[in-house]
């Protein structure tokens, strides 16, 4: 297949507003997806989560619909309609019938510019984002401990903080700070298009020009955050509270696609958890049968340089060191041993297979184009798999050596408390998650 | 008059018939129903194997006994040991899974084209030649069991078994798919190969194989092995669809923050006549996503709940009717009472016409979304044949959904809805929600 180069049309409305366009004619349907350049790295020490509240708001209705109405709108279209934000970016979607394209458009381009923030409204939608902070966060221990990683691992970088915000800023918000943030945000220029499904690109253009070409360009927002400094050594956290089995978590400082060894860092994890033949399985599963599931993972798309991760829930009646113990052993290896042939051989037809696999959705496709083009262009994701099949055992030890290492790492560990009505105990996340509306 | 009656009938329907690509349906000698649709716009293939051997059939005291023999399938073959069988499914890049629920079983595979041969032998290989080897035996109940503990620090799950285990006391829709504490300890190999040699027959099976795969193909590369599979007597089992009929209240109390609610009661089977009109009632009243009336009163209006949905669970036999929220402890009790005063306003007032309309226009317009993926296709075609819908059935179902009127909507709402007769599970901090 023709490489997406070749296939995505992009052309920048003189507003300033990127259009990212892919031709799909498999079944009658597009996905039409706005992307606004602001997430939790953008917001301020104190109003934090301040952009995911600002995603709830914009169903709240404009100065042409009233509150809820979007929604209703496009179910009434055969639609399904959502929004979802994360450290980079806050992403809005409609998923319907090719025929009923136009009515997304016009209603994601009236929102882009007049949404209607109404104190009210803003009040109640308050308490449902701090209801969805109780339900994501505040009752599920694993979410708690991946939180504490994150604000201990980035000190200065925004990632310190979560993407739904702390409780205690979300009831300080005021409908005065969500103004600014939707006037400073909410423009052509830190915003853009992807569309992928059953379309003519011109066709489809010149809708799109018609509702979004009009509107004012708006101001670049500055977009520079900082970046931690290298870390000088080993960050040690846990977290006590009700729950049933240990849970472990190791972040390592590591760069984004940016730098060429994030594709290294790429197949390194899928060696140790790709699949039940991976190293992690092998070894913590089945031979030393410490763990229920052990997982290794990065962000290779985040804006900003990230955590690569090693995860696992403990069987009962384990300790958390012997599973720490067994997670450097295999973290040695990777520096001591060469990868063999196989071996990486294997690890690159999981993640081309895998690549392939995900291009069977409209929607999938049109995320991943967005999330590289948040991170860098869209084009990149042509270099994905030429970069993957490039990665050489010495690169993997390298890398290892350089980035796998306690003094660049913080260790969290969920300590479990019994429940409180004192039931005897038997014997014995994820960094990126997006909060979604 | 007869053009413009045909433009009038293609503008109302297209998008779901074209949105149905073409499917054949054979069944082979040994009565095997095979189901295919070649769709080549990406170079892999997804194969869903459907057993009528979901837990509704673990026979009393051995609750687990249909999960665990799925699972038990890649867990070693004559030819090869588990070891094995993943090393080549990863080397592959492909992905096979075995699990079941209350009513079926399935085997999945998805493989890359270039692959078709290596994925089909080793899916043949462990649906025909399983060992059930007694060590990987033991490891898969050790796992589950401590899934089933882990299980306990996610409140809605926790909320949910208690529902099934009350709603279905004396039934086999009331017991965990992967079991329970106690049964699994129990297992053995000897329970699970019998298992297996009872249900796992072509007679008793639905092949459903989507995507870049021709019907050449099909015949010279997967039917050949299909057509060594014996065929077996099934047996029949009872099933007795009881259900409890007296309002319970269960309460569990835990150290979090919200209220995790469940209301609920018995519901209907999948091929009960008014599942439409049940299905345009539930949209309205908590099944709308965004626009339903539970959300309407308890999110938008109040800010009570983050997500609160209701939604019928048809299987072969009645399943559950629930409404499922979620509140900070203290708003328990008002969420509860609007929950309650929602399903008494759908069975004493007729819909609004608008209401109706946009139902009908979201579930027949959505439709083509439930099919646009080899993965969605491929369980769609598996359960359209598994629940006798027809091959015919994206054609049918618009005509289906039209035809629901606003008083077929309270007639089902007033036969199926008991807000005075329901089951009230609430896993909570009991005290801060004023119920203990």
């Amino acid at each position: 297949m023709a490489g997406l180069r070749e296939r995505v049309f992009e052309t920048v409305l003189p507003n300033g507003l990127k259009v990212i366009l892919l031709e799909d004619h498999k079944a009658p349907l597009v996905t039409f997806q706005v992307w606004y350049r602001v997430g939790s790295r953008n917001e301020a020490w104190g109003k934090t989560g301040l952009s995911h509240m600002l995603e709830h708001m914009m169903f709240k209705g404009t100065k042409k619909i009233g509150p809820e109405a979007f929604s209703k709108i496009i179910q009434e279209n055969g639609g399904n309609d959502n929004a979802f934000t994360s450290n980079d970016y806050t992403a809005y979607y409609e998923n319907l019938s090719a025929d009923r394209v136009r009515v997304a458009i016009d209603l994601e381009a009236d929102r882009m510019q007049n949404l209607s923030l109404r104190e009210e409204d803003f009040r109640t939608e308050r308490m449902v984002v701090m209801e969805e902070r109780r339900l994501r966060t505040e009752d599920n221990p694993q979410s708690v401990l991946i939180e504490q990683i994150m604000a201990t691992a980035f000190q200065t970088q925004p990632y310190h903080w979560p993407v739904i915000g702390w409780m205690e800023d979300i009831a300080r918000f005021t409908l005065e700070d969500l103004k600014a943030h939707y006037k400073t945000y909410y423009n052509p220029i830190n915003a853009f298009l992807v569309v992928v499904g059953d379309f003519n690109k011109e066709e489809l253009l010149s809708k799109i020009v018609e509702a979004f070409g009009s509107q004012a360009k708006g101001v670049a927002p500055d977009q520079k955050r900082d970046t931690d400094p290298p870390q000088i050594g080993e960050r040690r956290i846990s977290v006590k509270k009700e729950a049933q089995l240990p849970f472990l978590l190791l972040g390592y400082h590591v760069p984004n696609l940016r730098e060429q060894d994030s594709y290294a860092l790429e197949v390194i994890a899928t060696i140790l958890s790709g699949g039940k033949s991976s190293r992690l399985y092998l070894s913590l599963v089945r031979e030393k049968r410490l763990v229920l599931t052990a997982d290794a993972d990065q962000s290779l798309v985040s804006r900003d340089p990230s955590l690569f991760t090693l995860s696992a829930e403990l069987l009962p009646g384990k300790e958390v060191a012997e599973v720490e113990k067994a997670f450097d052993q295999e973290i040695e290896r990777l520096q001591r041993e060469r990868v063999g042939e196989k071996e990486l051989e294997k690890a690159v037809n999981q993640l081309e297979a895998s690549f392939i696999f995900g291009q069977d959705s409209i929607f999938n496709q049109a995320i991943l184009l967005a999330r590289y083009e948040i991170a860098l262009s869209w084009k990149t994701l042509d270099d994905y798999l030429p970069f993957i099949r490039k990665v050489t055992p010495e690169d993997i030890q390298r890398v290892a050596k350089k980035y796998l290492i306690p003094e660049n790492r913080t260790v969290g560990i969920l300590i479990p408390l019994p429940s409180k009505e004192g039931k005897p105990l038997p014997p014995g996340g994820d960094t990126k998650g997006d909060a979604v509306r | 008059m007869t053009l413009a009656f045909l433009l009038f009938c293609l503008c109302l329907q297209p998008k779901v018939v074209s949105a149905m690509p073409p499917v054949q349906r054979t069944v082979l000698p040994n009565q095997l129903i095979l189901l295919f649709s070649q769709e080549s716009s990406l170079p892999f293939v997804t194969i869903q194997l459907l057993i009528d051997s979901g837990s509704r059939r673990d026979p009393s005291g051995e609750e687990g006994l249909s999960y665990l023999t799925a699972r038990g399938l890649l867990l070693g073959t004559s030819r090869r040991t588990v070891t094995a069988i993943h090393e080549e499914l990863d080397f592959m890049g492909a992905s096979l899974s075995s699990s079941s629920n209350r009513d079926y079983a399935t085997l999945s595979l998805q493989v890359l084209k270039k692959d078709l041969e290596k994925g089909w032998d080793l899916f043949m290989d462990v649906l025909t030649q399983p060992t059930f080897p007694e060590e990987e035996i033991k490891r898969e109940v050790e796992k589950t069991l401590a899934a089933i503990q882990s299980a306990e620090d996610q409140p809605d799950q926790v909320a949910e078994k208690e529902f099934q285990r009350t709603l279905f006391p004396h039934n086999p829709y009331g017991h965990p798919v992967d079991g329970t504490k106690e049964s699994l300890p129990r297992m053995t190999r000897e329970a699970m190969v019998r298992f297996y040699r009872t249900y796992y027959h072509p007679n008793n099976a639905i092949l459903t194989v989507v995507g870049d795969i021709s019907a050449d193909e099909v015949k010279t590369k997967l039917l050949p092995s299909l057509a060594k599979w014996p065929k077996a007597a099934i047996p029949e089992i009872s099933f007795k669809p009881s259900f409890a009929e007296e309002e319970k209240t269960l309460k569990i109390d835990r150290g979090i923050t919200q209220a995790n609610i469940i209301i609920g009661q018995i519901g209907v089977s999948r091929d009960n006549p008014d599942y439409y009109a049940l299905t345009v009632m539930n949209y309205i009243l908590g099944g709308g996503g965004f626009t339903s009336r539970l959300v309407e009163e308890i999110r938008n209006k109040r800010g009570l709940a983050y997500s609160v949905a209701s939604f019928f669970d048809p299987g072969k036999y009645p399943g559950s009717f629930q409404i499922v929220l979620q509140t900070k402890n203290s708003s328990a009790r008002e969420a509860i009472t609007l929950s309650l005063q929602e399903m008494e306003r759908i069975q004493k007032e007729l819909v609004s016409e608008k209401e109706l309309e946009g139902a009908k226009k979201y579930l027949i317009g959505s439709f083509p979304m439930r099919l646009n993926t080899q993965g969605k296709l491929v369980s769609f075609l598996t359960q359209v044949e598994y629940y006798g819908l027809g091959l015919d059935y994206p054609e049918k179902y618009p005509s289906l959904i039209r035809s629901v009127t606003r008083e077929e909507v309270l007639r089902v709402a007033k036969k199926y809805l008991h807000p005075r007769n329901h089951i009230l599970v609430i896993v909570a901090n009991l005290k801060e929600s004023g119920m203990e």
